[in-house]
């Protein structure tokens, strides 16, 4: 039995099945069929083996990217109260709020800020994308985009939201990567599944929390002079004597586990040292763009200073997800409360924040499609929250929980749509609203897994937090 | 208006407002805030109706008569700003149709559920009690003779828990020794103990390793994790965070650890040693808590972080919360905040002279004053520090939770010492030491000799000021130290016009005039000089005095310099020591038990309270709390003995017990947390831990105790144990890193993380290899057996089952069969280095 399939067999803390048996007793939460640790296959046909998951730190302005808002022109410097969108302040459409950090932002805005960039229509379905943005817009047709997400923490605690699901305070909870990594097996076994590259200034927990370690994501960083520490021997080990000694570790590790079964920790401690004797050259590998077009190296903006460090990450996630690896989850801008939060001069932040990621990610998408990669990939742009159609300060805007856009490509899902809206001026999601929970369901829905049936017995997530898929972006 | 009122009444009956539905989450939403259990504006509370109906100071919110005479109906329709509820700042007043269901309801009689209960009051929150010592529980059969286990027992008997095995004697003398040490323990230990059949072998190696000066070292980096120790980072060489010369704390922790130093002392010294032990630098350098959080450019995060960690670590709150606005969950009000910052408003940092090093960029002491007796503080409007409030300044304070005491602040006189600190005793002469071993190791002595005659004659001039000598010989002595400062200029401009001799000597034609020019400018500066030297000295005249101490200083002015500098003032204002009096009480409800709880898990593997930096109502109660306020007031009354507490906790069974989950099905399904200690919860050594550990084993530990930490670039040659390496936000070892180092910001628990980056660093790191073949040769014998059973006894702590010696015995045959057999034993070390229990604490 592979260490994985041991591992599996054990389910996330080391249940056994007896004491999974009295849990679902005890706790009356046995359903249709006895829950049973997940087997590594998807519990129907998938759309998508691979997520590259695009998160923006700090609150990408939805208003200035991918949902225009020409209103806030016409009603520039006038207070929310004088203009006919009073009613987005009524208090109980403001009470989904629940804040965590209050330390000053997350406020209110009442005096409506003109948008700070033009927009365009682009591609054949015409959607408007900001002209901050023209690579991702020159790919808007392979885009399917949400305007109407919501969340609930007015502080950058939302960025642990959108990944768990969960409100901060609620405690600790798996990320959706490590969701998927519990539940789908891994497509290559040299390669870690479940990748983070940058850095998670506000979630740098572990991602597979109650699900055990082995769940969490292993950090990378994307730097092909120097991809991996400790990648080889220091002092000179032959192949040959590493081999057998890797096979008495295995051995000694296996005898340990009757002494001391259902070991969650040393099962991921196992499972990390099989992935790290295959990471010593497969890592190398992935980050080696040497067998890369300078045309493609080019694609993704990595001869270019400003963009050369996401373009990098791309390449390689791309590089990734062709060799396997199930989810890639890519930080921009962590760090402090994100490089996004742009309480005071928006337009310089966006500005920049959009020239070091637009030219990378238009790149990944041309490039994952015309290699056929995009129908299997499902690629998704996201950010905590969006921002205040006021304007905080004179030149910035506020965080904003209650309408916020996210976009998804490729796996399964329709291309050139939009779906859901805000209001006129981009404060409240008003049509086919989504928690940030309903993209959780459409990944895993894509990914052929229910969310359901990788529930852990007596680890309930709440309803709210299970998610829908959103049916209407399925092709 | 009376027709209105019929109207709208008969609205309401035709919809049967909900209270509970309708009226309760409005008024929760919008008003509890301030008129619920946390406060009570205008002594009024709405969490119930009938609390509203009760009214507060201006009588009932509500008249069920005259339905739109209701209080709380003038309140939140008001137009007029001032009286308008909720206020302005707090959000948009009530829609119509709010404002109408709440008429609504009031004109249907307010009718509510009966057994409709408050929100609980927050100072009835359990941390906030006064610690009384709950009765051991007597349990009527059973051994349970420790009080930490009668504790537990009895919830085991109560839940129908089986409590796992002991841990075996092996497994558990490594786990003892690490976790007293911070290191294995050796084979010579472990075969000791192993084969000791006295009763007491367990309470001796606890002796042993308690007494042991490593367990200073093992603590030390504990409580520098939860005090935020890091040495200085900046950009470049310019020091923004921290302080040089750090280190004197942590060896200060370290030493106060191996002393038994009590936690209620070391707190009030790392608070307010400048004010309780002011001329004493080896108290003094317990301030280096507070002077770590030195921040060159700004002030209010400077503060901001002092009553972040303060509040966090020593009391369990979250008083950062209150910086824009009153606390959420606690009773802490906004001004709170700003009272605790007001006790640190006028501390600064500076570096003392010691003993032996006149340099203070080689060697200094960094330690707390209060500069800035009069500094006032203002509350920031909603935590913007570019809106002060001016009008009033807040003085310090503790928050209602815990005000037992009538706090009382009186100025600290200080010794001259501590505010003319070269009148510390050593001062003058190091001073004067500097001066002889330069002129010692200098080429040119008639510079170097000029200087130390300075020296002297400053020094002679400082003594007789401070003496009660006749005004004359202070004026001849005075007089002495400017013409020896003279001396001193002549000297120099003489070297000057020697080196530019020199320099014209050897000058081609081409460097020739400006060298000359070089020479000509140097003898018009020596002339100059001499002119000064043979002058008349005049009562302006001054000597510089050698420095016993030098403020650090700040750039709080953006100004691109240091702001002005700032003096020592004979007085510090008390508030420091008054703080540290309040937090030390025997009666703090919090500081015994957050302190327990950061004991406990640290030998444990888990804490009794999961926030072990939130003790208030967002954080998680504990499971146990007899057994936490039992600890803290056992705590408390052994005069706040932190070994008194390492050894009750490692004695008690539940330290001692098994980690396997080996039929533990029935516990795993009722408390699949351990939540109740039926087992011992396994965990990974700390990232020093692993690399020290490798060290040791390998018999290369360097045990050098103290002194500066080893810098970045000679880390990865050294044998010293980790946490003497320098260590910031900055700079992290790379070794380290991987294993969830430290995080200088904020540390209050450690990661456990499990990725492969870890089994690379030790698979292939040179630190690895080498250990092993150390070890190897430490065990070499010609018996592969005896080999391998001490090679796991001491690098596992396991006596290897027959399975276990087979596979080594393989091993080691296949490596000898495959190319350099001399390798073998080393192999084998490596790869019980990368088996599971290396890094396990079972």
């Amino acid at each position: 039995m592979s260490s994985r399939r041991r591992f599996l067999s054990n389910s996330a803390l080391g249940l056994s099945g007896i004491a999974l048996g009295a849990m679902l007793h005890r706790d009356g939460v046995a359903r249709d069929g006895a829950w049973s640790p997940p087997n590594g296959r998807p519990h129907f046909a998938p759309q998508a083996n691979s997520v590259i998951w695009l998160f923006m730190n700090g609150g990408v302005s939805q208003m200035e990217s991918f949902d225009p808002k020409p209103m806030l022109c016409k009603y520039a410097g006038k207070t929310i109260s004088e203009t006919p969108f009073a009613d987005v302040q009524d208090p109980e459409k403001l009470a989904i709020e629940r804040l965590v950090v209050p330390d000053g932002n997350g406020n209110q805005r009442n005096e409506l800020f003109p948008l700070q960039v033009g927009f365009r229509k682009r591609g054949e379905s015409g959607i408007e994308v900001s002209d901050w943005f023209p690579h991702v817009g020159a790919n808007v047709d392979k885009l399917a985009i949400v305007r109407s997400l919501w969340t609930t923490d007015s502080n950058h605690g939302a960025q642990t939201q959108f990944h768990t699901g969960r409100h901060q305070n609620d405690g600790d909870f798996p990320t959706l990567g490590g969701w998927v990594h519990f539940g789908l097996g891994s497509l290559n076994d040299n390669l870690p599944s479940f990748v983070s590259i940058g850095r998670r200034e506000y979630w740098n927990r572990r991602d597979g929390a109650y699900l055990g370690p082995a769940h969490d994501a292993v950090p990378l960083r994307i730097d092909p002079q120097n991809p991996l520490d400790y990648s080889q021997p220091q002092r000179e080990f032959t192949a040959a004597e590493q081999q057998i000694g890797k096979t008495l570790i295995d051995r000694l590790n296996a005898i340990r586990e009757d002494a001391y079964p259902q070991d969650a920790a040393m099962q991921a401690r196992i499972a990390s040292y099989e992935l790290a004797f295959r990471m010593q050259h497969s890592i190398p590998d992935v980050v080696d763009f040497s067998d890369e077009t300078a045309e493609t190296q080019s694609l993704y903006g990595i001869d270019q200073p400003h963009c050369r460090d996401f373009g990098l990450q791309l390449l390689a996630a791309r590089r990734m997800v062709e060799r396997g690896v199930r989810f890639v989850q890519i930080q921009h801008g962590g760090g402090g409360a994100g490089a996004w939060d742009a309480h005071g001069g928006l337009k310089r932040n966006h500005t920049q924040n959009a020239l070091a990621v637009d030219q990378p990610i238009g790149g990944l998408l041309t490039d994952l499609d015309r290699r056929g990669l995009l129908d299997q990939t499902l690629v998704v742009f996201a950010t905590e929250f969006g921002r205040t159609p006021g304007s905080q300060g004179s030149d910035g805007r506020d965080h904003h929980i209650f309408g916020f856009s996210v976009w998804l490509a490729g796996g399964g899902l329709k291309r050139g749509v939009v779906h859901g809206a805000t209001d006129e001026i981009g404060f409240h999601a008003v049509e086919h609203r989504h928690y940030v929970t309903d993209i959780h369901a459409t990944l895993l829905h894509q990914l052929g897994l229910d969310s359901r049936r990788l529930e852990i017995p007596g680890r309930k997530r709440l309803d709210i937090d299970h998610g829908e898929p959103i049916h209407e972006i399925i092709a | 208006m009376s027709l209105l009122v019929v109207v709208a009444t008969a609205a309401a009956q035709a919809t049967a407002v909900d209270y509970g539905a309708q009226i309760k989450p409005l008024l929760k939403a919008r008003c509890y805030a301030c008129h619920g259990s946390l406060k009570q504006e205008g002594g009024l509370r709405l969490d119930t109706a009938a609390l509203l109906i009760a009214g507060g100071d201006s009588g009932s919110a509500v008249s069920l008569e005259h339905v739109n005479d209701s209080l709380i109906l003038e309140r939140v329709a008001a137009t007029d700003p001032d009286q308008r509820m909720p206020p302005p700042h707090e959000g948009e007043p009530l829609t119509a149709e709010q404002i109408g269901r709440l008429r609504g309801w009031i004109a249907a009689g307010a009718p509510a559920p009966a057994d409709e209960s408050p929100e609980a009051d927050p100072s009835a929150h359990w941390s906030f009690q006064p610690i009384v010592r709950p009765p051991v529980p007597r349990l009527d059969s059973g051994s349970a003779n420790h009080p930490i286990d009668a504790f537990i027992a009895q919830q085991h008997r109560l839940r129908g828990l089986q409590p796992q095995p002991s841990a075996p004697r092996l497994a558990l003398l490594r786990r003892l020794a690490i976790d007293l040490t911070g290191l294995p323990p050796s084979l010579e230990e472990l075969e000791a103990f192993r084969d000791d059949d006295r009763g007491d072998w367990y309470r001796r190696a606890v002796e042993q390793w308690l007494a042991d000066p490593r367990h200073g070292e093992r603590w030390g980096r504990h409580w520098m994790d939860v005090w935020r120790y890091s040495d200085w980072w900046g950009l470049g060489e310019q020091l923004r965070f921290s302080q040089k010369h750090i280190w004197h704390w942590r060896d200060w922790i370290i030493e106060s650890l191996n002393d038994d130093t009590p936690y209620d002392e070391m707190i009030r010294l790392m608070l307010a040693a400048d004010e309780l032990h002011p001329v004493d630098p080896d108290k003094l350098a317990a301030t280096g808590y507070l002077a770590r959080n030195f921040t060159l450019f700004n002030r209010p995060q400077w503060m901001d972080e002092t009553v972040e960690h303060v509040s966090k670590g020593l009391l369990g709150l979250t008083m950062n919360c209150a910086r824009c606005h009153d606390h959420k969950y606690d009773p802490i009000e906004q001004t709170d905040y700003y009272r605790m910052r007001a006790f640190f408003e006028p501390y600064h940092v500076r570096l003392d002279v010691l003993p032996d090093q006149a340099d203070l960029n080689v060697d200094g002491l960094p330690r707390v004053f209060d500069a800035l007796p009069d500094e006032p503080t203002y509350l920031y409007h909603r935590g913007d520090e570019t809106q002060p409030d001016r009008s009033t300044v807040i003085a310090p304070g503790v928050p209602r939770l815990a005000a037992f005491p009538p706090l009382s602040i009186s100025a600290v006189e200080l010794p001259v010492a501590a505010w003319q600190p070269a009148r510390q005793p050593w001062v003058l002469e190091t001073h004067i030491a500097a001066a002889e071993a330069r002129l010692a190791a200098a080429k040119d002595k008639s510079l170097a000799a000029a200087e130390l005659a300075a020296v002297r004659a400053r020094a002679a001039a400082m003594r007789v000021s401070w003496s009660d000598e006749p005004t004359a010989a202070v004026g001849a002595a005075r007089g002495a130290a400017i013409a020896a400062e003279r001396d001193v200029a002549v000297a120099r401009a003489g070297q000057a016009v020697a080196q530019a001799e020199q320099a014209l000597a050897e000058a081609d034609d081409q460097g020739r005039p400006a060298a000359a020019q070089r020479l000509q400018d140097a003898q018009t500066a020596l002339a100059e000089a001499q002119r000064q030297a043979a002058a008349e000295i005049q009562p302006s005249d001054t000597y510089q005095p050698l420095i016993g101490a030098r403020w650090t200083p700040t750039r709080f002015g953006f100004s691109g310099q240091d702001d002005p500098e700032l003096k020592f003032p004979p007085t510090s204002t008390g508030r420091r020591s008054a703080l540290a009096r309040w937090i030390t009480d025997p009666r703090h409800p919090l500081t015994a038990r957050v302190a327990v709880n950061h004991i406990w898990m640290r030998h444990m593997g888990a804490p009794l309270v999961p926030t072990v930096f939130d003790f208030g109502r967002n954080g998680k109660p504990p499971a146990l709390p007899e057994l936490l306020d039992w600890l803290a007031a056992e705590f408390i009354e052994s005069g706040w003995s932190m070994k008194h507490l390492h050894r009750l906790i490692v004695t008690s069974e539940a330290y001692r017990r098994g980690s396997s989950l080996r039929g533990a099905e029935q516990n795993l399904a009722l408390d699949p947390d351990n939540l109740y200690w039926w087992r011992r919860t396994p965990g990974r050594m700390e990232s020093q831990v692993i690399r020290d550990s490798l060290i040791a084993l390998a018999g290369r530990l360097d045990n050098q105790f103290g002194g500066p930490p080893v810098p970045p670039d000679g880390q990865s040659d050294s044998l010293r144990r980790s946490l003497y390496f320098f260590h910031s936000n900055n700079d992290r070892n790379q070794f380290l890193t991987v294993f969830d180092e430290a995080l200088v910001t904020e540390c209050y628990r450690r990661e456990q993380s499990v990725v492969p980056q870890q089994a690379l660093a030790l698979a292939n790191s040179g630190l690895a290899h080498d250990a092993a073949a150390d070890v190897a040769r430490r065990l070499a014998t010609d018996d592969d057996a005896g080999l391998i059973r001490r090679a796991w006894m001491l690098v596992l702590g396991i006596d290897p089952n027959p399975q276990e010696l087979a596979a080594s015995q393989q091993a080691l045959d296949h490596w000898r069969a495959s190319g350099r057999p001399a390798q073998a034993p080393a192999h084998l070390v490596w790869a019980l280095f990368n088996h599971n229990d290396f890094v396990t604490i079972r």
